[in-house]
């Protein structure tokens, strides 16, 4: 069990799943009959993106409460290496949101809720990041990063709720009331693609964390040695 | 000693210590005096231009800007002067700090806001808004006491760190895009075409939920926040 979850094995079963997911998407899907045509395809791997940070940004929460309840560094390196991904995960929805929007609206940027979001998103993970820079004691650090990460994580929704109030947006409702919904063999590559990108997600999630956890112990051992 | 009593105690202080210098708060009412003449001077492109669709923007913007000012200020005197580590030696419950530094700022907000809205009022609307005071009123409260509760939480947190003041704006700005949103907005209908509840309900809905959700937040997390 151990070695099925090791990041090499995760990271095997994200490759297949995402390589399958994008030779369905294109020969099996169907091209998509509204008006975006083959631009559509983009959606199998945006989406499944968009997802695995966000999911991302869920374990680091999730990581910073523990932390907060047990004061065991492990959990502030699990939030640490989260949400290091989900940001790597969130600069790649804002570039394939772009690269979309280009192609279905014409423009490469509309402040539209979810890409808005998303945008809001990258600059919270980032002051985060910067958070975490400028403290010197451990502890201190730990701390603070859980005390913002879990802040940051509840704004997320509530600035997509409060975008909603901007002026009208573009993005499509694919799946959830009002969506257009999908056929069935699209909705194959995609959910393979879902899983396989959040297979990634976990994958690089572990083997970051099993790197900081080394670089720990390296550190101990150099202490203990007196150096 | 009661945690009202304490509570007290702890606002009454910070509003004595801010009366006597009265150094943040001059400072905040000319910042904020001199940021509506410069919004006059950088939206205005020809003679006559209509700035009615900015005012929400403007006052909002002006008012983030002077509390980010005020709230650095505010715990650079505490953190200085180690007041801080005095009041944390005192038996008082973590909570009540925040409870207090969030009101004490609060007040000082309020202060500020008393004296710039009459001026933002003369200077930049031509509707006259007396009537609907009250939906503004609302809406003025439900921002100030998101933009507080948040605020003190994260300037006790970056006054602890290296970067101090320079670390506020960047943890504080994203995290208050919900509040500038539906505040600017309803505070522009408001002045523009006299919107009122009814109209106003939604972004109302967001204010309110956001004080709700972050003063929870803050509650639980500030006694990680102001340490040992």
């Amino acid at each position: 069990m151990k070695k099925l979850l090791s990041a090499p094995a995760l990271f095997a079963v994200a490759g297949v799943l995402l390589i399958v997911g994008v030779v369905l998407a294109f020969w099996y899907s169907p091209v998509d009959a509204s008006s975006m045509g083959f631009s559509q395809k983009i959606l199998y791997y945006h989406a499944p993106i968009a997802a695995a940070a966000l999911v991302a940004y869920g374990v680091a929460f999730v990581a910073a409460i523990a932390y907060l309840r047990t004061q065991d560094l492990k959990w502030d390196r699990l939030g640490f290496v989260s949400v290091r991904i989900g940001l790597v995960f969130s600069v790649l929805v804002m570039i394939t949101g772009m690269i979309w929007g280009k192609a279905a609206w014409g423009t490469w940027w509309a402040w539209e809720p979810r890409l808005t979001t998303f945008l809001l998103a990258c600059f919270l993970y980032a002051a985060y990041w910067v958070l975490r820079s400028v403290v010197d004691e451990e502890q201190r650090r730990a701390t603070y990063a859980a005390v913002f990460a879990i802040i940051a994580f509840i704004d997320v929704p509530i600035t997509f709720f409060a975008t909603r109030f901007l002026p009208e947006g573009l993005h499509p409702v694919v799946v959830g009331p009002g969506g257009g919904g999908m056929e069935g063999s699209m909705a194959v590559s995609f959910g393979i693609c879902m899983i396989g990108m959040l297979v990634l997600m976990a994958a690089m999630i572990v083997r970051d964390l099993e790197i900081e956890l080394i670089k720990d112990r390296v550190t101990d051992l150099k202490t203990s040695l007196g150096g | 000693m009661s945690g009202w009593a304490q509570f007290k105690a702890i606002v009454r202080k910070d509003l004595i210590r801010e009366l006597r210098t009265r150094d943040m708060l001059v400072s905040m009412i000319l910042f904020v005096l001199l940021a509506m003449i410069i919004f006059h001077y950088a939206f205005t492109v020809k003679e006559g231009t209509d700035l009615t669709f900015f005012t929400g923007g403007m006052l909002w913007v002006t008012f983030i800007f002077a509390m980010l000012l005020g709230l650095n200020r505010s715990f650079a005197q505490e953190k200085d002067e180690h007041c801080l580590d005095g009041l944390l030696l005192c038996p008082v419950d973590r909570v009540t700090i925040f409870l207090a530094k969030t009101a004490g700022n609060l007040v000082f907000l309020l202060i500020i806001q008393a004296v710039a809205v009459p001026v933002f009022a003369l200077f930049f609307i031509e509707r006259n808004f007396i009537g609907d005071l009250l939906p503004f009123l609302v809406v003025l409260l439900l921002a100030d006491l998101g933009i507080c509760s948040l605020g003190t939480l994260l300037a006790t947190i970056s006054m602890n760190t290296r970067s101090r003041d320079l670390l506020l704006p960047i943890l504080l700005l994203p995290l208050l895009v919900p509040v500038l949103i539906a505040a600017t907005g309803a505070t522009t209908l408001i002045f523009a075409e006299g919107a009122g509840f009814g109209s106003l309900g939604g972004r109302m809905l967001v204010l309110l939920g956001f004080d709700a959700v972050f003063f929870v937040a803050a509650w639980g997390t500030y006694d990680f926040a102001i340490g040992e």
